[in-house]
């Protein structure tokens, strides 16, 4: 199922996952079938352990499911080897978590160069890039800082520079304003908005901030395990947002 | 309202956390376990010999409360003859003892006592009393020549019965001796002290012996010191009285050194061990400062946090200590070989029968091993009681907090060092004093690891970016970043890396030194002499036919006789060890340490008997100063002074000889029988050749060892080797306590970057990315550790050789270096931190990368 008439960059079929807790299965996702267009911006709602970050993880690889399939750009990502999956994800999927998690021991343009790095290319080559990124996310002059003399809003601009980087066709971001305050929060919303749509890239998004919704192409709610499309506006997704960091 | 809560779901928090992270806590326990493990048999060791050792004494001794001992020569009958006779002395009793060897025995050296059956009885009851029954009538043993009597015990375990035959082998003569009885034994004591021990009746035992006329003592039991000053009176000039207590210590004292040598180097492993117990339980601490910060907001207070830590760490000490006691027992069982062996090679002849486990061993083992365990918990206690309500604290303050540190570290590592290099320079307190600044600086080393580790990887980050790109970058900063953990490992690896190079120094120097000496030294081409049943003792005579058929031997050029003897010296109130010698065998190339004016002709005046030459240990060890003072010596005219002219470098024995002139010898003490004898021969003549021809025309009139100069140096090196066996067992066992510290350190390190490393993996880092940098860290982790240890093992190399030897046992070594010494550490250092890295590296290969990245 696609929600515009356009190619779908992720494929969704038949999707299973569950998770074995104390001695009971957990179904997070269950028979999913879903497309995510080429370009789009999805944002996934849910309350906390809806899956939603199952999903993401999911679709990177980085999490393996009990059954069906994933294809990312006609590759079956489930059919992969672990190695193959990490060299996928590497060249083809940008991540950006709600912790940062930027490499404590990386400077600040070290940890942008990563992947690329990672991928066997001089840091000089990718520098260029990396720096021009930086520039974009207004931390040019903090280039040779390690992550832990900044604040949590510079670190998720380095994240989303990480992330875009190594010119990724997928965004993953799993909450990625979720450890910030409001002001911050929407200003680094804003930058990751502009730097894929300006690169055409497709991004998923998992959040809770309902200040982000009407940004969206399409808004889905993640709900036993299926995907249900929602415009994010009703009475209940205000209630849901509202509630759901605390609800959990 | 309460102010406490109760203390049980505190402990039930630890019991579920170590139910969770077993691993971290079964490292700790075996850490543990080595050390005390290393530490109880070491002790087992020495414990059994010294038992053994005391236990056969006081069979021998028996209710003996003096000896009358004589000169080198023994003491003549006729002093028991006077005594008896004279004076009317009943209790006393004469002894003719020396070492046997005998096959249906073990050939093992064996003692054999000769003793008057009817003077015996107040002294010792085992030929009949309240302690043995003899399963024949004592008149046999008096009528029959050479009967024996040995426990039935000893017996039994050679599989001997009444009425078989020993031979018994004295320096190559052998005389077949019938059992004749049995004693049994009536408690395990006596059984152990029988252990080794043959009965015959004096007259056989100095036919046996090579003693015919003269005894080896006469024992006394004296109460009273009047009675003690008549038998004096009656005395001749060469024989002295010595109380029974006095010979067992002097003779215990002899391996005092050796012991606290082991005891010390045993202590390494512990050490070693509390590095690992220290990270295992800081590692604790701060994985759960939220846990400790919740439970202050609940009521716990932080004395409660203190005391759960402590107890954790003496619940886990104690574990580790019983399983270190167990295996301490086992390992004690394979050290008291190596011990004793070294014992019977150097001191006196030892017989242990089985490993004794006194519950003072244990009891210490088990103190010790979880003392240390509380000790090294107790700054991550103090730690954890310091966490404030609600803590936050992760390991990013601690970091912060080593960094903050390393000032001080750096001014606690020098102060430490200077008061190490006070002790050792301070030369009151002996060896204790010197090992306590061995301690010293080895803590200072451990102490200055973090700050270099920053140095060294801080260098070595440019470099390996440019080799290894974002890895090589990457691996150096995780090991600062990691310093409180890293720098732990580095520094118990060093440690025990540095022992390795330490004692490689000290035994490779050590056996150059005597090498080159021995070279120097035996410069004859053949050498003769009795077999000995034991090597630290000499056996016998080179009978007069054979020396003079020796000396007349086609090729043969000269030959230089020396007589092994045991002179007993007034002032230092015991017997030492001295050879007269008929010049000098060395050619003039023995080593001069100090002498009263001309080299060249020192020898000469010594064969000219103007005076004595003494090893630098005799000198140590009497704590003689230069110049000397004449040596007084027991002569059978009375003591007589003879300057010291000369102080030379010996590795001989560590009591040190004395070297006097043959005719000197023969002068004052009448007697000009030779011990050993060595030959030059004419150059060019096949030395083996004549040594064949020997042990083939000589076998006929005497059993004699005839070896080449080659065959005695090879012989003496073996016994170095033995020697020093038991420290190739210490290095390992200190390198197996540091190969689990790093492994416990990366460990730990895991669980902490759990997260970071998932990152990385989502990243795009490949597993085997991700192994080569782990592989790299701990490469790094363990060339930090080898490149410290070169400097620090250095120094303890010095500190052993130029301190700890010259203290222990009196000899100057000159140091050797070589670099495989270092070469070879740092192998170890790298190859055991490469090994520690492969289980972690296994396990990150199953790491789930979403949990990775979910983890707190």
């Amino acid at each position: 199922m696609t929600t515009r008439d356009s190619v779908p960059v992720v494929s969704i079929r038949n999707l299973n996952k569950h998770f074995s807790e104390g001695g009971r299965d957990r179904v997070v996702i269950d028979s999913l079938d879903h497309d995510f267009v080429s370009g789009e911006f999805t944002i996934l709602l849910g309350r906390s352990g809806s899956g939603k970050s199952t999903l993401l993880n999911l679709i990177s690889g980085i999490e393996i499911p009990n059954s069906g399939d994933i294809s990312i750009d006609g590759a079956s990502i489930t059919a992969m080897t672990d190695k193959q999956r990490t060299l996928f994800r590497r060249d083809n999927i940008g991540f950006i978590f709600q912790f940062f998690n930027l490499i404590p021991t990386l400077t600040v343009l070290e940890n942008i160069t990563l992947p690329s790095e990672l991928a066997g290319r001089k840091q000089k080559e990718v520098e260029k890039t990396a720096m021009a990124l930086l520039e974009r996310v207004g931390l040019a002059d903090r280039r040779d800082t390690f992550p832990d003399k900044l604040s949590g809003g510079e670190q998720q601009r380095v994240a989303i520079a990480r992330a875009l980087a190594h010119d990724p066709m997928l965004v993953l971001a799993d909450e990625p304003t979720g450890n910030l305050d409001e002001d911050t929060g929407e200003r680094v919303m804003a930058l990751l908005l502009d730097l894929t749509r300006e690169a055409g890239k497709t991004l998923i998004m998992a959040t809770h901030s309902p200040e982000v919704v009407p940004l969206a192409d399409s808004v889905f709610r993640l709900h036993d395990g299926q995907l249900i499309a929602t415009s994010g506006h009703s009475e209940s997704d205000d209630y849901q947002l509202a509630f759901e960091p605390i609800l959990g | 309202m309460n102010p406490t809560v109760s203390t049980f779901p505190l402990y039930r928090t630890a019991w579920r956390r170590i139910r969770r992270r077993p691993f971290q806590y079964v490292l700790f326990i075996i850490g543990v376990a080595l050390g005390v493990a290393m530490m109880v048999s070491i002790d087992l060791a020495n414990g059994s010999a010294s038992r053994a050792f005391a236990l056969s004494a006081d069979t021998v001794t028996g209710k003996t409360t003096h000896r009358i001992i004589g000169g080198p020569n023994g003491l003549d009958e006729s002093v028991y003859v006077a005594l008896r006779n004279e004076l009317g002395y009943k209790l006393s009793a004469p002894v003719v003892e020396g070492y046997v060897g005998s096959p249906e025995l073990g050939s093992q050296p064996v003692r054999l006592l000769g003793v008057d059956p009817f003077a015996e009885p107040p002294f010792r009851s085992y030929l009949g009393g309240e302690q043995g029954a003899i399963g024949t009538d004592l008149g046999a043993f008096l009528v029959e020549p050479n009967s024996v009597l040995l426990s039935a015990e000893f017996a039994a375990a050679n599989d001997l019965a009444l009425n078989d035959t020993l031979t018994i082998d004295f320096a190559g003569q052998t005389t077949p001796a019938r059992i004749i009885g049995l004693i049994e034994t009536t408690d395990a004591l006596t059984e152990r002290g029988l252990s080794n021990l043959i009965f015959m009746d004096i007259g056989s035992a100095q036919q046996v012996l090579d003693q015919v006329g003269t005894l080896s003592h006469i024992d006394l039991i004296v109460e009273d010191d009047a009675v003690l000053a008549q038998i004096s009176a009656i005395l001749p000039a060469n024989a002295n009285i010595e109380t029974a207590a006095a010979r067992g210590n002097a003779i215990q004292q002899m391996t005092a050194a050796f012991e606290l040598n082991l005891t010390a180097m045993s202590l390494l492993a512990l050490v070693v061990g509390m590095f690992l117990i220290y990270n295992t339980v800081t590692f604790s601490v701060v994985q759960r400062r939220p846990m400790f910060g919740i439970l202050r907001c609940v009521g716990v207070t932080g004395g409660q946090l203190a005391t759960l830590i402590l107890a954790e760490a003496a619940v886990l000490g104690l574990i580790g200590s019983l399983l270190g006691l167990g295996l301490g027992v086992i390992l004690g069982q394979g050290m008291v070989g190596l011990v004793t062996q070294t014992i019977n090679d150097l001191y006196f002849v030892v017989n242990v029968q089985s490993v004794t486990v006194p519950a003072f061993t244990l009891v210490k083992g088990l103190v010790i091993g979880v003392a240390a365990a509380l000790f090294a918990s107790l700054l991550p206690a103090i730690d954890g009681m310091r966490t404030p309500p609600n803590a936050t604290l992760r390991r990013s303050t601690l970091e912060s907090k080593i960094t903050t540190l390393q000032p001080w570290l750096i001014a606690g590592g020098i102060a430490l060092g200077v008061m190490g290099a006070l002790f050792l320079w301070i030369d009151l307190g002996g060896l204790i004093l010197a090992f306590a600044g061995i301690f010293a600086i080895l803590f200072a080393a451990a102490l200055l690891t973090p700050p270099t580790t920053v140095v060294l990887m801080r260098i070595l980050t440019p470099i390996g970016n440019r080799l290894l790109g974002v890895l090589g970058r990457m691996a150096p900063r995780d090991i600062i970043r990691s310093l409180s953990r890293t720098s732990i490992a580095i520094a118990a690896l060093m440690i025990a890396v540095s022992v390795i190079i330490g004692l490689s120094i000290m035994v490779g120097s050590f056996r150059q030194t005597v090498e080159i000496w021995l070279e120097q030294t035996l410069r004859a081409d053949i050498y003769l002499s009795p077999p000995t049943t034991t090597n630290a003792s000499d056996n016998g005579f080179v009978s007069q036919e054979v020396m003079e058929a020796a000396l007349a031997w086609p090729g043969v050029e000269r030959g230089v006789s020396a007589r092994s003897i045991d002179i007993f010296a007034p002032d230092l109130a015991q017997s030492i060890d001295a050879f007269a010698v008929s010049d000098d065998v060395s050619n003039g190339n023995r080593p001069i340490f100090w002498s009263d004016g001309d080299d060249a002709t020192l020898w000469d005046r010594v064969l000219a008997g103007e005076g004595v030459i003494i090893s630098e240990p005799f000198m140590v060890r009497h704590s003689i100063s230069l110049p000397p003072a004449p040596l007084t010596l027991q002569t059978p005219s009375g003591p007589r002074e003879f300057p010291v002219l000369a102080v030379l470098y010996d590795y001989t024995s560590e009591r040190g000889v004395v070297w006097l002139g043959k005719e000197l010898f023969s002068a004052e003490w009448g007697d000009d029988r030779i011990s050993d004898l060595a030959l030059f021969v004419e150059p060019g003549t096949d030395i083996d050749a004549i040594v064949t021809a020997m042990q083939t025309e000589f076998a006929d009139m005497q059993a004699l060892t005839i070896t080449s100069n080659e065959g005695l140096r090879a012989g003496s090196l073996e016994v170095f080797d033995r020697t020093f066996a038991i420290t190739s067992a210490l290095r390992l066992l200190a390198t197996v306590v540091a190969f689990i510290g790093v492994l416990s350190a990366l460990m730990s390190l895991q669980l902490e970057r759990a997260r970071e490393l998932g990152v990385l993996r989502a990243t795009g880092m490949t597993l085997s990315q991700l192994w080569r940098l782990t592989f790299l860290e701990t490469g790094l982790m363990g060339s930090t550790a080898g490149i410290l240890a070169m400097p620090v093992g250095f120094i303890l190399a010095w500190i052993l050789i130029y301190v700890i030897n010259l203290r222990s046992f009196g000899w100057t070594l000159q140091m050797y270096l070589e670099p495989g010494y270092f070469v070879q550490a740092f192998l170890i250092a790298v190859v055991a931190a490469l090994l520690a890295a492969i289980y972690p590296s296994l396990r990150l290969g199953k790491t789930v990368i979403a949990s990775a990245i979910r983890s707190e």
